[in-house]
């Protein structure tokens, strides 16, 4: 029993951490999002490419979630998460290839894809790529009008793919939620009003616990689903159920409560931490709801 | 990162499995203290089994196993359905502060008598006056040669009246600031001067009691961790409460959520969307509670102190707790107004949780300040 990154994996967290940090500050981060057409350059993709990322899963779920999680915490506008799930669900993503996922009709990062799969793993041709203005303005969110063409499938096990894909989506809401709580924390240690700062009221305080309660919790439910699904296949639908509903709330709940912290100035467009809310709330309504996922589980769990 | 139990771990694994099964002694009795004396026989033939004193040192009559392995005793005594073991306060909280802070002779003197269920041991920390703010406390204790003569009054002492020891904080020092008066006593409970009140509770149960303490002598040679040094002592009582009663009480989730699952059904409820929605979110959050108290054994295990989800347990196990008996209530439906069967009496019950040892306020307190460097109030 080790409930912990391996020498290896806690290498690839902080080498991520480091050269995200580094090439996503966050100005940039909102120039990607705001100004740049496709929300990603040629230079960051071809480092990610260099480093082995888009084929990571290879190494195993764990891997990829810890590289996931960093995602998220920098928020880095990035196709590779549309391209590991395409990856996932048998598309070819080798040799630098970006993919993008159908699901309900809308497809991330499509407009810059070569390859589109749907959700069932099979290739999308002949599709009409539309972009739509996203919730979330670090990912591009394109419109997709499929021609109902019968599709073949491209040979992935889907079950296990759609799993990972879930799971990994859930790790980036726990980068999400923490980096939002440390913006929180940062705040209400320099923020004075009445004379001190708004971190000594327990009513600011209590709400930054709570951030770390579903911040940790939500790390360690996606650690476990992440491994169950490399080690313990049974019992990863449980797993990653759990995983998506508790990281998936946790990812939206945390920035909400970062922005009352940060009171009026978290409400402008000028503060950086809208586009953390905006991606909590879009990845809890991505690979299922939490409410989905909560049906998931009692079903599971035998109810 | 491995989440599955080495080839030695399952080994125990197993070794317990066996053993519980072979020596389950059936349902406990009723009666409190029919009750008490069975889980008394219970721990001791835990103890002759080793098992009683797993991670305590060899030397005091423990196992020197790993925390890993008391984890996997918890479970599998749960999972069993085995009962607690009696002297639960000696085990979780009085032992470890003697083995942390007691001399070579107090751990011979003590130790021992904790595991076999000779004497059982309670806690007089919180006073009337003195709840969250544990160190405004004003039990005086006023040294008499080689002895202290102790006046006061404790409040919520569970197992008084079973107990011959109590670990006792009293003030010996009033002019000194108020962390550093303090001293941290073993007191015998078997002396006129203690006297025992039960206290009833919302159950209309007295699991707790009331101590009046009115001249109560204890030798000198029974202060642990030095005069004055009370607070630092306390401390690690109260940490080993958080953190070794955590595990225990987490596998206590799983199985109430199990019981609550069937009864669900048996109610008919299961295919009410809200009910299976709310069932789905304690079912994430039981899985967190356990997930969180390995990762926090892995830690200690590794650097020796737990990470920052070893603060959140108590805590979250209180919310998930309290919220698994609302959850039961509002499925029983008008049934829980004849107040017989489990839920009703758990309900009432567990409205402790977010109170004893440690509020959810003062733990949130401790998460904000000593995890998030959020600054004092």
């Amino acid at each position: 029993m080790n409930f912990d990154l391996s020498e290896d994996q806690r290498t690839i967290k902080s080498t991520a951490r480091e050269l995200l940090a580094a090439r996503y500050p966050l100005a940039e981060v909102r120039r990607l999002a705001l100004d740049d057409e496709r929300g990603f350059t040629d230079a960051q993709w071809e480092e990610m490419v260099a480093l082995g990322w888009p084929e990571i899963a290879e190494l195993g779920t764990v891997e990829m979630i810890v590289v996931a999680e960093e995602l998220g915490y920098a928020l880095a506008p990035t196709p590779l998460q549309s391209t590991w799930v395409a990856g996932l669900l048998g598309a070819d993503v080798s040799g630098g290839r970006r993919g993008a996922v159908v699901m309900d009709g809308m497809a991330a990062d499509a407009g810059s894809a070569d390859v589109l799969v749907d959700w069932d793993g099979a290739e999308v041709s002949g599709a009409s790529v539309e972009p739509a203005r996203g919730l979330d303005p670090t990912r591009r969110m394109f419109l997709i009008s499929a021609p109902p063409a019968p599709r073949s499938p491209l040979g992935a096990d889907v079950e296990r793919a759609r799993l990972q894909a879930t799971v990994m989506n859930a790790a980036e809401s726990v980068g999400v939620a923490e980096r939002a709580m440390g913006l929180a924390v940062e705040y209400a240690k320099e923020r004075k009003q009445f004379g001190r700062a708004i971190g000594t009221y327990q009513a600011v305080s209590h709400a930054c616990a709570q951030m770390l309660l579903e911040v940790e919790g939500a790390r360690s439910a996606v650690y476990w689903a992440a491994w169950a699904l490399d080690h313990e296949p049974e019992a990863a639908p449980l797993a990653a159920a759990c995983a998506k509903a508790y990281a998936g709330d946790a990812g939206r709940r945390v920035p909400r409560s970062a922005l009352q912290v940060h009171g009026g100035i978290g409400f402008t467009w000028e503060h950086d931490l809208h586009f953390f809310l905006k991606r909590g709330e879009a990845n809890a309504h991505a690979y299922g709801s939490g409410a989905a996922h909560r049906e998931q589980i009692a079903a599971l769990a035998g109810l | 990162m491995d989440l599955s139990l080495s080839p030695p771990e399952r080994e125990f694994r197993d070794a317990v499995r066996d053993w519980i099964a072979a020596n389950h002694p059936g349902p406990e009795p009723a009666g409190d203290s029919e009750q008490f004396e069975f889980r008394r026989a219970w721990q001791r033939a835990v103890n002759e089994r080793g098992w009683a004193g797993l991670t305590w040192p060899a030397e005091y009559g423990g196992a020197g196993g790993t925390l890993v392995e008391q984890a996997i005793l918890f479970e599998e005594v749960a999972r069993a359905g085995a009962p607690p073991m009696a002297n639960i306060l000696g085990l979780a909280m009085g032992g470890p502060t003697v083995i942390a802070h007691g001399s070579e002779e107090q751990r011979r003197r003590f130790l021992p008598p904790i595991l076999s269920a000779d004497e059982i041991w309670c806690q007089g920390f919180s006073e009337p006056d003195s709840g969250s703010d544990l160190a405004s406390l004003k039990t005086r204790a006023v040294r008499d040669g080689d002895e202290w003569v102790v006046t006061g009054q404790k409040v919520w002492t569970t197992y008084a009246h079973e107990a011959k020891w109590c670990m006792l904080v009293a003030r010996t020092d009033p002019d000194a600031p108020r962390h550093r008066g303090l001293t941290y006593f073993l007191m015998d409970m078997e002396q006129d001067a203690v006297e025992v009140r039960p206290l009833v509770q919302i159950t209309g149960e007295a699991e707790f009691n009331e101590l009046f303490i009115d001249g109560a002598r204890i030798p000198h040679e029974n202060i642990v961790g030095g005069e004055g040094n009370g607070w630092p002592v306390a401390i690690t009582t109260l940490m080993h409460e958080r953190a070794g009663l955590a595990f225990a009480l987490q596998v206590s989730v799983q199985i109430a959520l199990r019981e609550l699952r069937d009864d669900i059904r048996e109610a008919g409820r299961a295919d009410d969307p809200l009910v299976r929605q709310r069932f789905g979110q304690l079912y994430a959050e039981a899985q967190v509670l356990r997930l969180n108290a390995y990762r926090g054994l892995t830690a200690i295990s590794k650097r020796g102190a737990p990470g920052p989800e070893g603060s959140l347990g108590k805590w979250h196990w209180a919310e998930v707790n309290q919220g698994l008996t609302e959850l039961a209530m509002d499925v029983l439906g008008p049934r829980v107004l004849i107040a017989d069967g489990r839920w009703p009496r758990r309900f009432l019950r567990a409205r402790a949780n977010s109170i004893e040892g440690g509020t959810t306020e003062i733990l949130k307190n401790i998460v904000a300040e000593r995890v998030l460097g959020l600054p004092r109030a």
